[in-house]
């Protein structure tokens, strides 16, 4: 165990000592989430068997004649891994729903922005499990040539996780309250991902194509833009949803 | 700034769900060192007076003020039945901000649940689950203690475990509110009554060696004064 030394007096310290908390609180509840979630396995269960369904189903569907595997493997693989990551991210609320363990989160003194954050890390962990074990399916499905590209791969998977996790975070929240949360989530989160999922697609196109890297810092930076936006965002609206 | 000896102040406190209002205009002071019950029928307002005392829900008018922090056992235990007693309580601690397995120890036996500290919180009894949530309030060692049913479904033992807790906040100087329709078993302890009827906070009484059953006569007569 390191201990780091922190000057206790100064306003660097105070400053650090606030942040360090802040995120030792946010760590707490992502691995609380992800431990609840290990033990149980229901959505990430649910998770890989529908990536794997969506990579096949999608795979034999394709007549291989007519449409080569590259044409469509772009969308292929944001397909599964949006709708695949969304069955995890209605768990993250519903989890909270049980025993109003919400509640519970609010009686401490965790701030609404490090229990944001937390759920979010949890998330993110959750879909980069699931894309973990859904790319090297769709390598093999796919047969897509990516090793020699596969840095500018993760980095953008990594880029639209982080837009998809903020707002479905954000939304996940609104929704548990609600009846049919299950069914509203996608509903509403599907049109604030739009733009982040095309710009990744766009992107993911040009990986498989082994286009020059120019031609993908413009949908780079939308992406980025799109990640600063809605984390921004959803971490400053996440106190009035969870507030009565 | 509250005074030392006042545990709870609100002040004209009203709260609504939509355009119904749920409490009106209520003031109390609950000072330290005291128990008060808080006794109404049901949908009088005690769950949704418990919770904005807490801070669960925001008021629509004035104002609450809590000292040394507010400890809430609410109808539903707040905690995770995927993790074990131990793990819920610290990880709750974590929250606060501190690491003290010391302590999350010290209430498990308080509570009586030492033994079954390691298994998970799904497999708890109602009575097992309810004196988890009162561990969990008392973590913190809040000021403010309150309690909505507190009772509910433990037996006898658990009961009485639940009502020495009560008894030993008070000599340690905290200020305690319990909601609750078991009046009998919570009657030797309180010091304090409030009555509420349809939202408002019709009597706040000294509990002056009544019973149970004057307690519940009084009510009957505020409910029909109106």
């Amino acid at each position: 165990m390191v201990a780091m030394r922190v000057p206790s007096c100064s306003g660097f310290g105070i400053w650090w000592q606030m942040a360090n908390g802040f995120f030792a609180v946010a760590g707490a509840i992502a691995i609380k989430d992800l431990a609840v979630e290990w033990r149980t396995k229901t959505a990430l269960v649910s998770s890989l068997v529908f990536a794997i369904l969506v990579l096949a189903i999608l795979y034999f569907a394709r007549d291989a004649t007519a449409v080569s595997a590259f044409e469509v493997a772009p969308g292929v693989l944001w397909v599964t891994f949006t709708f695949a990551g969304m069955l995890g991210l209605n768990r993250a609320f519903l989890l909270e729903r049980e025993n109003h363990a919400l509640d519970g989160l609010r009686l401490t003194s965790a701030t609404p922005h490090a229990i944001f954050l937390g759920k979010m890390i949890g998330n993110a962990v959750f879909v980069g499990l699931v894309q973990l074990v859904s790319l090297p399916l769709f390598i093999l499905f796919y047969n897509v040539p990516i090793w020699n590209r596969l840095p500018v791969l993760v980095l953008v998977m990594a880029m639209a996780t982080l837009a998809f996790v903020s707002v479905g975070t954000l939304l996940s929240a609104m929704v548990v309250r609600t009846r049919f949360s299950e069914v509203m989530l996608p509903v509403l989160l599907l049109p604030f991902l739009v733009p982040p999922i095309v710009s990744a697609v766009q992107v993911t196109w040009r990986i498989l194509a082994d286009r020059p890297m120019a031609e993908m810092t413009g949908w780079l930076s939308l992406l980025g833009a799109f990640d600063v936006i809605f984390f921004i965002l959803s971490i400053m609206l996440f106190e009035a949803i969870i507030t009565e | 700034m509250m005074p030392p000896d006042v545990g709870v102040v609100a002040t004209d406190v009203a709260w609504r769900v939509g355009y119904r209002w749920i409490l009106k205009n209520i003031s109390l002071t609950v000072a330290a060192g005291t128990v008060t019950l808080l006794v109404g029928g049901n949908g009088s307002g005690k769950t949704s007076l418990l919770r904005v005392l807490a801070g669960l829900a925001r008021p629509a008018k004035g104002s609450v003020s809590c000292q040394g922090g507010v400890g809430f056992v609410a109808h539903h235990s707040m905690l995770y039945d995927s993790l074990t007693g131990r793990e819920n309580l610290a990880f709750i601690t974590r929250l606060d901000g501190g690491h003290a397995p010391a302590r999350v120890d010290a209430l498990l036996k308080q509570m009586g649940l030492e033994r079954a500290a390691d298994q998970r919180m799904g497999t708890y009894s109602r009575g097992m689950t309810q004196r988890l949530a009162i561990a969990r309030a008392l973590l913190s060692d809040p000021g403010v203690l309150l309690l909505d049913e507190p009772l509910t479904g433990l037996d006898e033992a658990a009961a009485q475990i639940v009502v020495e807790v009560i008894k030993q906040r008070r000599q340690d100087g905290h200020a305690i509110i319990v909601a609750s329709h078991q009046l009998v078993e919570l009657m030797e302890c309180a010091t304090d009554i409030g009555f509420l009827v349809s939202g408002k906070l019709a009597a706040w009484e000294p509990v002056n060696g009544r019973d149970a059953g004057a307690v519940m006569q009084r009510l009957r007569d505020l409910v029909a004064d109106g």
